[in-house]
């Protein structure tokens, strides 16, 4: 019986052209028990290839070929874990000394790492073929005879593969004197690259993408048929009928191969306790320290909830993992890093007590077993949240500093071709021209909802690609199947493993594109699947803004915020939310997030909890927003299904919202353990498995017959908990964003100045368009000053401002007395990185040079900068930055009229008299000064936003005339009007769940409109909806709760002005 | 002094247009590219209203059904040009050929001929009407200045010496001759119209703009002052010779290609430079059919299509710029013999592409070669008797299709090549085209292959030997080869080919199973 062993899967990176599941799915399907996978200087696939092969009962053997020195390749088998071992230390040490990509083992490196190894002769790119080719047979005999000895003669396999090649058979035939010879036993294999032979065609392509070459000029570097692939017992045999041991080889030899990577044999770290003392002892005192400072000395229900959690921990033997967390989260507290944990971490008391999460699951009675339970057999999972940016990566490097880098490393991300990058290669392989490429990948969509209409074969029709012509299918068809297969290993954003012990010898670690970082051949998911503990440190654009806006409190307000301490139940933020006026806060912000705001109404801190966790996918498609609503606005009584479930239903009314919900409705009605409820939690997740999911249905049934409840309600349960359990999102984690969304609402309403800085110094993140934010900003009475080169900074500073100068507008519109005179007292200079084109050092150099001394002139700050290009002056001019240094008149185009002499360089023979004289010689620019309309143009081209008024202000009274309302008109009129509204678009959305209605949400100066567009009216107006940047749409008002939106019936596009900053799309 | 400036807007669609009146008053889009990819390069007023748009792929624009969708053709551009300037000689012998679509005339002294330079102008554009393309024209005493107006002003326009900076002024800053940068600077200081740049002051403006600012101050002013630069025929040596009794005969058509070709190569001397290329163009007469019977028959054999045309054309590309009237008379003899006109020829054009000459030295360590010239003419005498397309260098073709190979041009070998001591083994003669055979398989191998009518028995093979590829190309291949070692027995008591004759009685072939057009092949034999 033959098994293939040598096959490479597409995880050599355009060496092979199937994943390996399609290699194990054909691997079954022949029938064959067992094969190996031997990926190109890596393992990457192999958790993929194992856990396909353990579900299909097949031997999945492990191993890689290895780059020699010389381009050959060693190709290797794992016989035992001390080889699989040996196998990833040798490929760390490759990987890590080279350029990604590249590397090569030397002999010595193989010898030392040789136990445990089987070498075979190898095909085309093994040693045998090399040594044949640059020495003939003598060499030959001498590179394998050199393999024996590194590897030792009993594990020296002579490969033979026969793929209908003259120069093959010929190798095959020196190969088996040389087996004779050594008395070497022979083994038959396929070298396979592919599962089918259609896939030649892949890999066909993939090579010309590796050697940057066309299929046109690829000539023999292409494959010489398509012999490659997977092929059956039979015809193996049939192929060696002449080598009947080569074939019977293959058993034998598979039989030695006892390695599996269900022996890893990875180990986390131990915390290196002070005083030695074990883990868990060091673990309960700091527990215990951190929980007098939570909950007192006298919170029993936390005192015991907290033992149980410990308990089940030292059971489970995860000291060692909270306490390296918890030395992480000390690490960032001591260096003043906003860090909070998210996800199901938060239902741990354990967690809260050490400062790892915010949320307390004690008072909001939260589910520890949804965390960590004894049954399942998995490690729980932390994920940290931290500032994006630099403190983020402080935070990794220390991880890095504290186990070393070969005991942590980033898991990886595995890129693979989507749409557009397999359009982009495979359209350069078939000789396409860029223009052609660069058209179709433009119109490959990214609108989250797909209508039937959305095709590859649509979008290619679009982009003016025949079918009828052959390259043109032949590109359609690659680009189907090349879809999904890997391209190259990326970086995951925050996933951290760590190990006892060296990581490197339970999987290959290689340096990433960052410097200072390594990463796993595995990806997160690969690493959960192996058991591997991982700790996510995550960078969240909102913790920065929140540390930000920390910061320029402390320093303009001399205020000292602590997060932890804000006050709970401010009427102001509640106030706020309940008017859905949220741009710019986090989770909060979005238009369906607003659609929701003013019907759900929040009142306290749980419903901006149940706010986050309701507006999701699953709440929607699971149907449980419209029951929530109207049982919250009274219009239907809550029903918890049974009155048992009462106590867990109560707070969201009796509608399951929560993972945690769905867990205790099992524990109560059924009486299943923590450990049984989140096995039931999986088996109805996402990867369903129909016989898994009717046992787990079977017992959750016996259980409530035993609670004796009654078939009728069982039914509605057992309902309530399947179709829930797939969509359902953790209360933990929705507690923990809850806590960041309230932050952020806080700091807005109190502190905008602060936090609208912070948030447009940490662009690009969140909803909207800084143009947006700044305009909602000023309508909230925040004082925007442009940039100026005499006071903006690199990032958008405060600036305080007498009563006096208060803006106007801020006067106008503030509605908060009190709050007006706080706002008022800051204005916020924008800084100088919106400027577009304007590079760090420039702006670093002009902000060191005008603090020795004023720029007199234009002149003056070219030569006291030379490094400063024309265009960057240009654009400072443009936007009327240099004003204040320009002439006497001081206006955007006498800006710009001196800069463009000051650009011109003066020439040798003038040079030195520039610079020795001062240029005081300034004429008066004779340009006239720019309308208002140019000012617009050039504030969105130079910076993408405008501090003036906006677009529409300007064209307000024409407007008016054409009927079109504004957005603040609009909620004074009742529903069901038509109406007329036109603004700029500022975000399009289709989203997965809304069956193809598209949400547009249109600016104007006195605020945000949504529209909502039918599929049907959509498809009529597709391009100018996508196309164009303002919009005047005639519809019907609906106001339904205060939740005002036009449900449009004609949408035509508005020419008013090219000065508009882009919308935000296809979410 | 007094300039015509005689401009045609829309020019590519205008040539297009041009032969064809009755697209005229039709919406009409031009597009250009690679095919299959068109894009939509050049539209008219009435395409632009329905919605089409510069850029738009052929696809996209066939959906407007009102457009009428072409080729750009850049023939009929040549020829719309050629008659633009056409139309400018046949009103001054002084004009300048300023671009494709705008040609400058000196119409000074006209007056007494047309009157007004309002009647001269529309004269210019009456003629430009027959000659089917409509021109703006503009007349000025200055020549920039009529031919900016003649860019920006549509119809007739007549500017007067004294009125010329008022007029101009109102033209937007784009019709100057402008750099795409220098624009740019205008827009963003907001000058829009030439009265606007005009009235910068100049001094500033040179410091900013530097001397192209001054060029632009100075003709948005309508102060420009140049001279004409009189058009001239290209770097293009032509002559032609119109017969009046139609040659039939080689031999007196050498005398007169003779005469042309001391002629071409007397100017090309006098300019220091060779020809590249020489190309003949005949004008054959088109009442042959009935009385030239030999020569009826001689065309019946040639290959060229082009001999059954009225003209007939042929290039003749040189290895080294030659200018030898004697040498390259024997090669153009030995072309034409080999591709001889279908009918008599009326008239003979001959025209040189010119290039640098080759220098007489060659290097001290260069080993000898043939003379270059005396080479072309060797392998000019031997594509007479084989056929141009089967002469030259054998050159295999990267690629696993079995046999591929192209011609190129033959050159000497370089000296790193003589030295090589490569040589094949074994060598594989292979039969082109390969010839068909019938094989008789047992358990899938064959035993025994009939062609040629001979049929061998196989006493060794060795196969298959598998290959295919180019599955991205209609002419797609899947061979499955074989070696074979064939003893042969006739099977015919007359042998009809004389391949025949000469094959051995035993040897080793190699046959293909074509799995795609399934059917056996012998492609060749190892000697």
């Amino acid at each position: 019986m033959y098994n293939e062993l040598h096959a490479r899967s597409a995880f050599s990176f355009l060496e092979g052209s199937s994943t390996p599941e399609e290699l194990v799915a054909i691997c079954a399907g022949h029938g064959m028990g067992a094969m190996a996978l031997l990926d190109r200087d890596g393992v990457y696939g192999s958790p993929r290839f194992h856990l396909a092969a353990k579900k299909l009962l097949i031997n999945a053997h492990i191993g890689a070929e290895v780059t020699s020195p010389d381009g050959w390749r060693y190709p290797l088998l794992v016989e035992s874990q001390a080889g699989y071992q040996n196998l990833c230390r040798l490929i760390t040490c490759m990987k890590l000394r080279a350029q990604k990509g590249e590397g090569h083992s030397s002999p010595e490196e193989v010898a030392a790492s040789a136990s445990g190894l089987i070498c075979l002769t190898g095909g085309d790119e093994g040693p045998l073929a090399h040594a044949l080719a640059q020495g003939g047979i003598e060499a030959a005999i001498k590179s394998v005879e050199q393999l024996c000895g590194l590897f030792g003669r009993g594990n020296v396999y002579v490969e033979l593969q026969r793929h209908f090649c003259r120069e093959e058979e010929a190798r095959n035939q020196a190969a088996l004197e040389i087996a004779r010879q050594l008395c070497l036993p022979v083994l038959a294999t396929n070298g396979v690259c592919y599962a089918q032979p259609p896939q030649r065609e892949i890999l066909d392509v993939f090579a010309c993408i590796r050697h940057h070459r066309t299929l046109a000029t690829a000539g023999k570097l292409l494959a010489r048929n398509s012999e490659r692939h997977l092929k059956t017992p039979a015809e193996m045999a049939q192929l060696f009928v002449d080598l009947p041991e080569a074939i019977a080889n293959t058993q034998l030899l598979s039989s030695r191969l006892k390695f599996t990577l269900n022996d890893l044999g990875y180990q986390f770290p131990k915390y290196p306790t002070p005083n030695g003392e074990p883990q868990i002892h060091f673990l309960r005192e700091r527990t215990r320290g951190g929980m007098l400072g939570r909950y007192g000395a006298d919170n029993e229900r936390a005192r015991l909830q907290i033992e149980r959690e410990l308990a089940i921990i030292e059971r489970l033997d995860l000291a060692g993992y909270f306490l390296i967390v918890w030395d992480i989260v000390c690490f960032c507290r001591e260096q003043n890093i906003l860090v909070q944990g998210r996800g199901s971490a938060a239902n741990s008391a354990v967690c809260y007590a050490l400062g790892i999460t915010a949320v307390d699951p004690v008072g909001m009675d939260l589910l520890f077993e949804r965390f960590l339970s004894e049954q399942r057999g998995e490690w729980p999972d932390i994920d940290l949240d931290l500032p994006s940016g630099d403190q983020r990566e402080r935070a990794i490097q220390y991880v890095y500093q504290r186990y070393g880098q070969r005991g942590a490393a980033m898991t990886a991300n595995v890129i693979t071709y989507r749409g557009r990058s397999a359009a982009r290669e495979v359209g350069k392989a078939l000789s396409f021209d860029p223009e052609t490429l660069n058209r179709l990948t433009s119109l490959v969509g990214a609108w989250e909802y797909k209508d039937a209409h959305d095709t590859l074969a649509r979008q290619f029709r679009d982009a003016g690609l025949d079918f009828r012509h052959l390259p043109i299918r032949k590109f359609f068809e690659l680009c189907l199947l090349v879809q999904d297969l890997p391209r190259h290993l990326g970086q995951h954003s925050g996933g951290m493993v760590i190990c006892q012990g060296q990581l490197d010898s339970v999987v290959p670690l290689e340096p990433a594109t960052m410097p200072g970082r390594v990463v796993v051949q595995w990806d997160k998911e690969d690493c959960a699947d192996m058991g591997i503990v991982k700790v996510d440190l995550l960078g969240l654009g909102m913790m920065a803004v929140l540390e930000d806006s920390l910061q320029i409190i402390r320093d303009d307000y001399g205020e000292e915020i602590d997060l932890g301490r804000l006050p709970a139940g401010d009427p102001l933020v509640y106030k706020t939310l309940q008017k859905a006026d949220t741009v710019g806060m986090f989770q909060i912000e979005s238009r369906a997030q607003m659609a929701f705001l003013p019907r759900m109404h929040p009142q306290c801190f749980y419903d901006i909890v149940v706010q986050v966790g309701i507006i999701r996918p699953g709440p929607i498609v699971g149907k449980m927003v419209h029951p929530y609503l109207k049982r919250r606005q009274g219009r239907e009584a809550p029903d918890s299904l049974h009155p048992s479930l009462e106590p867990v239903l109560a707070r969201t009314l009796g509608v399951p919202l929560f993972q945690e919900q769905l867990l205790r409705m099992a524990m109560i009605a059924a009486g299943f353990t923590g450990g049984e409820a989140e096995e039931l939690r999986r088996a109805f997740g996402f990867k369903r498995s129909e016989a898994r999911m009717k046992d787990i249905e079977k017992k959750l049934r016996a259980g409530m017959n035993k609670q004796g409840i009654a078939p009728a309600i069982q039914d509605k349960i057992v309902v309530s908990i399947t179709s829930f359990a797939l969509y359902g999102f953790p209360e933990s984690h929705a507690a923990s964003f809850a806590l960041i969304a309230y932050a952020s609402a806080y700091l807005k309403c109190h502190y905008l100045a602060a936090f609208t800085a912070a948030l447009l110094n940490n662009q690009p993140m969140g909803f909207y368009h800084p143009a947006t934010l700044v305009k909602d900003a000023q309508r909230h009475g925040l004082k925007v000053k442009p940039i100026d080169i005499i006071t903006s900074h690199w990032k958008c500073t405060l600036e305080p401002i007498a009563a006096a100068d208060s803006s106007p507008e801020s006067d106008r519109h503030s509605e908060r007395s009190e709050e007006s005179l706080l706002i008022n007292s800051f204005a916020l200079r924008l800084g100088l990185n919106f400027v577009k084109g304007l590079r760090t050092e420039i702006a670093s150099d002009m902000i060191r040079e005008r603090n020795i001394r004023s720029f007199a002139s234009i002149d003056d700050l070219k030569l006291r900068i030379p490094a400063i290009q024309k265009s960057e002056l240009t654009v400072l001019a443009e936007i009327g930055a240099l004003n204040s240094i320009a002439d006497q008149q001081g206006h955007r185009r006498s800006a710009l009229w001196q800069v463009e002499r000051a650009a011109r360089p003066a020439g040798p023979l003038l040079e030195s008299s520039a610079e020795s004289e001062t240029p005081l010689l300034q004429s008066n620019s004779p340009l006239a000064p720019m309308t208002s309309e140019e000012r617009l143009l050039a504030d969105f081209r130079g910076t993408g936003l405008t501090v003036g008024l906006h677009p529409m202000a300007h064209h307000r009274a024409t407007l008016k005339r054409q009927g079109i309302c504004s957005a603040s008109e609009l909620r004074a009129l009742p529903d069901g009007v038509p109406v007329r509204i036109a603004g700029s678009v500022i975000a399009r959305q289709r989203p997965g769940t809304a069956k193809g209605f598209v949400f547009l949400s249109l600016e104007d100066e006195t605020g945000i409109a949504n529209a909502i567009i039918t599929p049907q009216l959509f498809m009529q107006n597709r391009v100018v909806v996508v196309n164009q940047q303002f919009l005047l749409i005639d519809g019907v008002l609906q106001n339904q709760d205060n939740v005002i939106s036009v449900k449009a019936q004609r949408i035509r596009p508005l020419t008013l002005t090219r000065a508009a900053a882009p919308s935000h799309d296809f979410h | 002094m007094a300039f015509a400036s005689i401009h045609i807007p829309g020019f590519l669609i205008q040539s297009v247009v041009r032969p064809e009146p009755a697209l005229r008053n039709r919406a009409i889009a031009l597009i250009d590219g690679t095919p299959p990819l068109w894009t939509v390069i050049a539209t008219n007023e009435a395409a632009l209203q329905s919605g089409i748009q510069l850029g738009m792929a052929k696809s996209q624009a066939a959906q407007f059904c009102a457009v009428e969708i072409r080729h750009r053709s850049q023939p009929q551009e040549k020829i719309a040009h050629a008659a633009l300037l056409d139309l400018g000689w046949s009103m001054s012998p002084r004009i300048e050929d300023t671009a494709p679509d705008t040609v400058l005339a000196d119409i000074s002294g006209l007056a007494s001929l047309f009157g007004s330079a309002e009647n001269i102008a529309r004269e210019l554009a009456a003629r430009a009407s027959l000659l089917g393309l409509a021109a703006n024209v503009a007349v000025a005493s200055n020549m920039e200045v009529a031919l900016l107006a003649s860019r920006g002003f549509p119809g007739i326009t007549v500017i007067p010496a004294d009125e010329e900076p008022q007029r101009l002024g109102l033209l937007p800053v784009h019709v100057l001759p402008v750099s795409p940068e220098t624009l740019e600077i205008l827009d963003r200081w907001g000058i829009r119209t030439c009265a606007a740049l005009a009235a910068l002051p100049l001094l500033d403006l040179s410091e900013r703009l530097g001397q192209d600012g001054v060029r632009l101050h100075k003709l948005a002013r309508g102060a420009s002052v140049r001279s004409l630069v009189l058009a001239q025929t290209s770097l293009c040596f032509e002559e032609e010779m119109e017969l009046e009794d139609s040659v039939e005969e080689l031999e007196p058509l050498s005398f007169i290609l003779g005469r042309l070709l001391d002629q071409l190569c007397a100017r090309l001397n006098a300019r220091s430079l060779a020809a590249n290329s020489i190309h003949t163009r005949f004008k054959l007469d088109p009442a042959f059919e009935n009385d030239s019977p030999r020569l009826k028959e001689k065309a019946r054999h040639s290959a060229n299509k082009k001999t059954a045309a009225k003209a007939y054309e042929k290039s003749m590309t040189l290895p080294v710029p030659m200018r030898d009237s004697k040498m390259l008379l024997k090669l153009l003899r030995l072309h034409l013999q080999s591709d001889p006109p279908a009918a008599p020829i009326l008239k003979v054009s001959l025209s040189a592409d010119p290039a640098r000459p080759r220098p007489a030295q060659a290097g001290l360590f260069q080993p000898l070669s043939p003379d270059p010239e005396k080479l072309e003419l060797t392998v000019a005498r031997l594509a007479h008797l084989v056929g141009d397309s089967n002469i030259g260098s054998p050159e295999l073709i990267d690629t696993h299709r079995p046999g591929e190979f192209r011609l190129r041009r033959f050159l000497p070998p370089r000296e790193e090549f003589l030295g090589s001591n490569h040589r094949p083994l074994t060598v594989f003669r292979i039969f082109r085209p390969p010839l068909p055979a019938q094989v008789d398989l047992r358990d899938a191998r064959p035993v025994c292959v009939s062609f040629n009518a001979q049929c061998g028995h196989v006493i060794a093979a060795s196969g298959p030997w598998r290959t295919s590829g180019d599955w991205w190309r209609e002419d797609t291949w899947q061979h499955d080869e074989w070696d074979l070692e064939l003893r042969f027995e006739p099977v015919l008591d007359q042998i009809p080919h004389a391949r025949l004759a000469k094959s051995p009685q035993h040897g080793v072939y190699c046959i293909y199973f074509d799995t795609l057009r399934p059917n056996w092949f012998v492609r060749g034999i190892y000697d």
